[in-house]
């Protein structure tokens, strides 16, 4: 089987005025349908930036990225759009709701740039998706009336709505406590099983750990690029 | 264009061109925004704008209110410039705007001719009137007249009166209504009757507490019999050239053979001391065009008739310029060109103030995008295109532009029912004294005026909402 995620030779570089920054110098990386990726490494590593040209809220300088078949690295504004719509599940560190929108109208919002119909189906989905999440109670509330834990299970929610091919998580535990924190890796991982392909970068080894496959960056490179056992989960007590 | 010069609504219906225009663009831009959309995500953008505006009700109030105030001072102003032009129009169409008035006009004291008469001999003779009858059915009816300044006496009762000897169809053209007897006939004039017909203020002078029907009035030496009362009847403006402004009350109507054959052909003035006489035979004489004056060839007919008018005088008077001739359509024509020159004015006021107004829907939605930076990069996040947010910040900033036209027409609107309405009220409460203030609701403008608040929300909309669009969506989500 093909990879969903394929990139080469991946190149990024910053312009500051004269100043040029290479931030990715070359990445060569291949993620398998299913899997559970941890990107890690310190600041200034390139994680972020690698996360956004995978989000294709990004494009690279040089290199090419294949997510499935398409090469997402020459495309048009309008078509990433597509793509993001489409193909892309987003999960943020500061979860990133609309504080007007209510929870349903939340899950729903990536469906208002899929050119569908919002109809009863479409409301039902994401009234089914809140209730998965554990938001049955609270479908009319808005993200400031919810706990972090819960805007952060909302913002799930809206990720899963279009049954996106990949889902990219940035720091999604980054502002919440360790149980509530818990929480939302287990739901992550519940997806995970259920055949999703999941690409998080944190900075945290606990959270790290709960993926299947550890990247390490460093300097815009690959540092590391390791297989969590099954061992080490156990170890966890999970 | 050239199509529409000369139509009374010409500056209008090129305004009303020029948003349609604007209206046009809107719709191609909301229409390449919404590309492959269709009415229902134009219903969902439409609901949301409506939505974000409630979360910021005061703020949203504010920046319309620039469009609201222009919207309805337009709408008022309008109505009561219409009125009040609308009252100059009817004032003139009340003097008869078919009407080609003659006048006889005492010449400046000519030396040269030394003629140091005691009476002076001018002004119109039977000889024009005979010619003015040679125009033929074009000209309805020829109505001469002349006038003594007399008193007019009842007993001990004195009224400074002006007697003007005229005939039964000097009714037709003024279309004046009588308050009690009749008018002049044709019997009067025949029979050279002493009889006379008061005007409503002069009755009231000389007969405060009776009627006047059948009672005798004196004039210079002779009795008249009162036939007839009219009722109160509006004075004319004095705008312009030589009509000065009349005030009909205080006259006395009598026949016009009458004042030949008791007052003779001499006119005295008393005037300061010395005393003046002047032989005029008709002081004035009206002519009523048989024409239409809302049509452009009706107009023609009576500035023909007019220019045959002066001709005759012409031939008739030689160099000696004792007449005047009065085209009230030249006057009615003035007013309405006034009236144009008005309405233009007025919209450009009303466009600046509308300008002002998108001005400030621009400035709070620069504020806004700038504050929903956030918003628009998570939206960029979930897939929302360009077009998209530019759809968005379009949508709302024309919600805006038309709930604050719409909000504009209705406070327009009532101020023009309310304030006149008031205004009467404060006069008869003797709070001011004043004319009522006449409005008149002139209805393309309530459409233009909407199209225009709507045309502005386009135009100062598509700035901040393409800005909104340009944003980086990483730097966008970041933005706190």
């Amino acid at each position: 089987m093909p990879p969903i995620v394929r990139v080469e030779n991946l190149v990024k570089n910053y312009y500051m005025g004269t100043q040029t920054v290479h931030v990715l110098k070359g990445l060569n990386l291949a993620f398998d349908e299913g899997d559970f990726v941890a990107l890690m490494g310190p600041s200034g590593s390139g994680k972020s930036t690698l996360l956004n040209v995978l989000g294709c809220l990004d494009k690279p300088t040089g290199g090419s990225y294949y997510l499935g078949e398409m090469n997402v690295a020459r495309m048009t504004d309008d078509q990433l759009s597509e793509v993001r719509s489409t193909y892309l599940g987003f999960i943020f560190q500061s979860y990133n709701l609309l504080p007007q929108y209510t929870v349903v109208e939340n899950v729903e919002l990536p469906l208002l740039y899929q050119g569908i119909a919002l109809d009863e189906r479409t409301k039902r989905r994401c009234v089914d998706l809140a209730e998965m999440v554990g938001l049955g109670d609270r479908l009319d509330h808005r993200p400031l009336q919810l706990s972090g834990g819960q805007q952060q299970r909302v913002a799930i929610a809206r990720s899963l709505v279009n049954d996106p091919h990949l889902i990219l998580g940035d720091e999604p535990t980054g502002n919440l406590d360790t149980k509530t924190s818990v929480e939302i890796m287990q739901m992550l991982r519940t997806l995970n099983r259920s055949g999703k392909t999941i690409i998080m970068v944190t900075h945290e080894n606990d959270i790290a750990a709960w993926a299947r496959r550890v990247v390490r960056l460093r300097d815009g490179r690959v540092e590391s690029d390791t297989r969590n056992d099954a061992r080490s989960v156990v170890e966890m007590g999970l | 264009m050239s199509l529409l010069d000369g139509h009374p609504d010409a500056f209008l219906i090129k305004v009303a061109l020029l948003v349609g225009g604007g209206l046009l663009v809107g719709a191609v831009a909301l229409r390449w925004a919404l590309a492959a959309a269709g009415a229902a995500k134009l219903r969902r953008g439409v609901s949301l704008a409506f939505k974000s505006l409630w979360l910021h009700k005061l703020r949203s109030f504010l920046s319309v209110l620039g469009i609201i105030i222009g919207t309805s001072s337009v709408i008022a102003l309008m109505a009561f410039g219409e009125g009040s032009m609308q009252d100059a129009l009817d004032d003139i169409k009340r003097q008869g705007a078919t009407n080609i008035i003659v006048r006889s006009v005492k010449p400046p004291d000519d030396s040269a001719t030394s003629a140091r008469n005691f009476v002076t001999a001018y002004g119109l003779t039977k000889r024009d009137l005979d010619r003015f009858r040679t125009f033929g059915d074009v000209v309805v009816r020829t109505v001469p007249l002349r006038v003594f300044p007399t008193e007019a006496r009842v007993a001990e009762r004195l009224v400074n009166a002006r007697v003007i000897g005229t005939t039964p169809e000097y009714a037709d053209i003024h279309k004046f209504a009588t308050a009690g007897g009749r008018f002049l006939a044709e019997t009067d004039d025949r029979d050279r009757k002493n009889v006379c017909v008061l005007g409503a203020e002069a009755a009231d002078k000389l007969f405060p507490f009776e009627d006047p029907l059948g009672r005798v009035v004196q004039m210079r030496g002779f009795d008249f019999t009162v036939v007839g009362v009219l009722r109160e009847r509006m004075g004319t403006g004095g705008t312009g050239g030589s009509q000065a402004a009349e005030e009909y009350n205080r006259d006395i109507y009598i026949p016009l053979a009458t004042t030949v054959a008791r007052f003779g052909k001499i006119i005295y003035v008393r005037a300061s001391g010395s005393r003046m006489a002047e032989q005029v035979e008709y002081t004035q004489v009206t002519l009523t065009v048989d024409a239409e004056v809302d049509t452009e060839e009706g107009r023609e007919r009576v500035k023909a008739v007019g220019g045959a008018v002066e001709a005759v005088l012409r031939a008739e008077h030689g160099p000696k310029r004792d007449w005047a001739v009065v085209i009230p359509l030249d006057k009615l024509e003035e007013a309405e060109r006034a009236k144009r020159r008005f309405l233009t004015l007025m919209a450009m006021i009303a466009s600046i103030s509308l300008l002002v107004g998108g001005i400030g829907i621009m400035n709070i939605m620069l504020a806004t995008v700038t504050e929903r930076t956030r918003e628009i990069g998570i939206r960029r996040a979930l897939g929302a295109k360009q077009k998209d947010i530019v759809a968005q910040f379009l949508i709302e900033a024309v919600v805006q532009t038309t709930v604050g036209g719409l909000c504009g027409v209705v406070m327009g609107l009532g101020a023009v029912f309310a304030v006149p309405a008031a205004w009467s009220a404060m006069l008869d409460g003797g709070w001011f004294t004043g004319i009522p203030l006449p409005a008149k609701v002139h209805v393309p403008i309530v459409f233009i005026s909407l199209g225009f608040s709507v045309a502005v929300g386009v135009l100062f909309g598509l700035y901040p909402a393409w800005r909104a669009s340009r944003l980086d969506p990483i730097e966008a989500l970041r933005h706190d």
